[in-house]
Formats: C-alpha cells, structure tokens, sequence
C-alpha cells in the first residue's frame, strides 16, 4: 500500500498484519507503540516497591495486582508492535535495558515516599488514561486491541490511586502537608507529560496522517487540565504557582510553558537525566538477575519432544 | 483433520470462535470454512487452525481468578465517583465483567 492510500484510508481500526504497510507507517507506529510499552514497564517498576512500604493490607494487594497489571500491558503493546515487522520483542527489551528505549518523562523521576504515589496513581494514570481512551481508535488495529483491555483493567488503578489521594487529604495536618509538598514537586512534571506544544511536536503530523494518533498533544493536556485540575482541588490541593495556568473566556486553559524546565524534559527524552539513568539500570539489574529463567525457557523451546506446531515459523 | 474456525464480521473487530469444520489440508480447511460460516453472517476475515493446536485449560482445571476475596482489583470496589468519563467506561465494563462472572 502507498502512503496516500494509508492517508485516504486512515482510519480506527483499519489496517491490521494483513495489510501490506510502507515502511515509513511502520517505522511510526513501532515508535509510537515502543514508547507506549517501554513506559508500562518503567511506571511498573517505579510502583513495584511500594508493594513493600504500603501501609495497610488491602493496600499491598492493590499494588500488587495493579503493578501486574502494567507489566501485561507493556507485554501487550511489544506484541502489537512486533506485529509491524520492525522490530522483536527481546530487541525492544534490549534496548530498553541498554538506555536507547525512550519512555515517559515522568517513570524517570523516582519515587521516595508512600504520599507521592497517588501523583502517579491518580494524576499521571488519569493522564495516560485520556490518551489510551483516544487511543482505541487508533489506525493499527493490533494496537487498539490492545487498548481494549488496557481502559478496561485502569478504571481500577485510577480509582485506586484516587482512593490513596482521598484518603491523605482528608488524613492529619501532617499527612495534608506532605500530600501538598509531593503535589509541588511533581505538578509541573504531570504538565509535562503531554509534551511541549503542537508546533514544537516532530512526530505528530505524519501519525495523525496515518491515523496513528487521534488527538494532539495540546488537546489532551486540555482535556486532562479540564478533568483533573478540578479534582486536585477538590482535595485541597493548591496548584502551584509555576507555571501560570489561566483560563480564557471560553473556559479553556493556557499553560505559560516556558516556564516549564524544557531542559531537563529533552534531557529525559534522550534517557540523559541522571535519576532516570539510575530507573534504567535498576530495571536492567532486575532483568538480569532472571537472565537464567528466559535461557532455560527457550532451551526448553527449542529441545522439547512432542511434535512441532504445523503452523511454527 | 478437524480445522477450528474463527470469524471476524468487520476490520478492526476480533476473531471470535464459531465452530469447526473437516478438511484434509488448511486451503480446504478456509474454503469449506466460508461456505459454512462465512456465508450469512457479516464476514471480513476467517482463520482456521488445526484443532490439536489449540490447548486448553477449563474449569475443572484452574480456579479462575483465585479463590479468595480479590475485591480490590475492580473499580467498582472504590467508593469514589469516576474521575472521568472513560473511568467511569472502563468501571461500568469492569461492573459488567463482574456481573457476569457472578451469573454462574
């Protein structure tokens, strides 16, 4: 299929492996759903110890199964995007181990105590979540299937995450504070998270084309201000001062970007921000220690008696 | 040889399950597959695969979803009203999946 086709064709859902992509759509989508991947693992492991320093059982167990739940769905999303042909799954996990995987600005900040967890639980799952949701619609259909069960199981993790900020914010004067102090530090991060404005975008154009993307990232950091700037104060958070954030006469919110740390967030995206070097290789550190359960499995793969699957590649 | 067929009504839909069909090799396997299920029902895509390619673990084998209290795994389990619309979605699918799953 030639590019104008794709263009002329794009649309939710429409092509799937059967179709014979150029390389440029599968080139993007790769990016774009590699990126996607390598962020539910990192989100994972930036959770995963608060398994351990959750304060009360039903906690743990949450976290548990919501930590769980992000490591499938990275799972997911490399098999919708090995399903381009760009790319494998142990490539996309090399290199996510080897610091060339690009992920999330905001898996790159480590979390110290338990009163930040609901910044990403809340704030920074309700972001990606308004993304996802636009994201069932996407053109690779492999990818809004993925989707599919990806908005089905987060409604738990937000909820979960919003249950954790409830409950801090209504707790003593202290736990209030310190939910206050957490929110400051990671509000203009959360900003970020939808990237810079349209015109500074690289990769927009070409994706929305092609049907990849359905929303810019100026209208989804809209739509999540409009959702979520209401519920921070709703639990008496105050918004920070930087950056100035106005609404218009239409109700619509502008963000004084430069005022952000634009720095630091390219610094991030090219995996050069030291905290997030640290994320990286601890999560390098905890691939290699089961090194040796991928080995035996795939030597079992290859040595295994009974008869050979008539459909094997 | 016994082939199961899987029948997708429209692109970007899934391949669901809907029966099975006797053929020698796959290029019967998909032609006998269209004339029986491909015929009346909306049809974009088939797939057929050897039956004995399919492994399967049902009820009498695995307790599906555990066997102790795992409530807080469900939205519907957080007594918080949805922060937006689509986790008010994906609540009311999880509800659905719950109701469902308490049905038998």
């Amino acid at each position: 299929m030639d590019l104008d086709t794709v263009k002329e064709r794009a649309g939710p859902r429409q092509f799937s492996p059967d179709d014979d992509m150029p390389r440029e759509y599968r080139e993007a989508a790769t990016r774009m759903i590699q990126f996607h991947a390598n962020s539910e693992i990192m989100g994972a492991y930036l959770e995963r110890p608060f398994i351990r320093e959750a304060p009360s059982l039903d906690r743990k167990l949450a976290y548990s199964a919501k930590t769980q739940d992000e490591l499938g769905h990275g799972q997911l999303l490399y098999r919708a995007a090995e399903s381009l042909g760009i790319k494998t799954r142990e490539q996309m996990l090399n290199e996510l181990a080897n610091g060339e995987g690009k992920f999330l600005n905001c898996f790159h900040y480590p979390m110290e105590s338990w009163v930040e967890t609901p910044m990403i639980a809340f704030f920074v799952d309700g972001a990606a979540m308004r993304r996802q949701a636009t994201l069932k619609r996407t053109s690779w259909e492999p990818y809004a299937h993925a989707m599919d069960k990806v908005v089905f199981e987060e409604g738990f993790h937000i909820k979960h995450g919003e249950s954790i900020l409830k409950e801090l914010a209504t707790g003593s004067k202290k736990e209030q504070e310190m939910v206050q102090d957490a929110f400051e530090t990671w509000w203009p991060r959360i900003i970020q998270f939808f990237g810079p404005t349209d015109d500074d975008s690289t990769h927009h154009d070409f994706s929305a084309e092609v049907g990849l993307k359905q929303m810019t990232n100026d209208e989804l950091r809209q739509s999540f201000l409009n959702q979520y700037l209401p519920k921070a104060e709703k639990y008496g958070l105050e918004i920070p001062d930087t950056p100035t954030i106005e609404q218009d006469e239409d109700g619509n919110y502008r963000v004084a970007e430069d005022e952000l740390d634009w720095e630091e967030f390219f610094q991030i995206a090219k995996n050069e921000y030291d905290p997030g070097r640290g994320q990286i290789d601890s999560r390098k550190r905890a691939h290699d220690a089961v090194e040796w359960v991928r080995e035996t499995l795939d030597e079992y793969e290859t040595t295994a008696s009974g008869h050979a699957p008539q459909a094997a590649d | 040889m016994i082939w199961e067929v899987f029948r997708q009504e429209g692109a970007g839909k899934y391949h669901t399950h809907c029966g099975n069909v006797h053929a020698p090799d796959r290029e019967m396997a998909l032609m006998f597959a269209q004339i029986q299920h491909g015929r009346r029902k909306p049809t974009h895509s088939i797939w057929v695969t050897p039956q004995q390619e399919i492994g399967e673990v049902n009820e009498d084998g695995a307790t599906f979803g555990g066997t102790t209290d795992k409530g807080y795994r469900w939205a519907t389990q957080y007594n918080i009203t949805a922060a937006a619309e689509e986790v008010a979605d994906s609540e009311s699918e999880q509800a659905d999946a719950e109701k469902e799953r308490g049905r038998r």
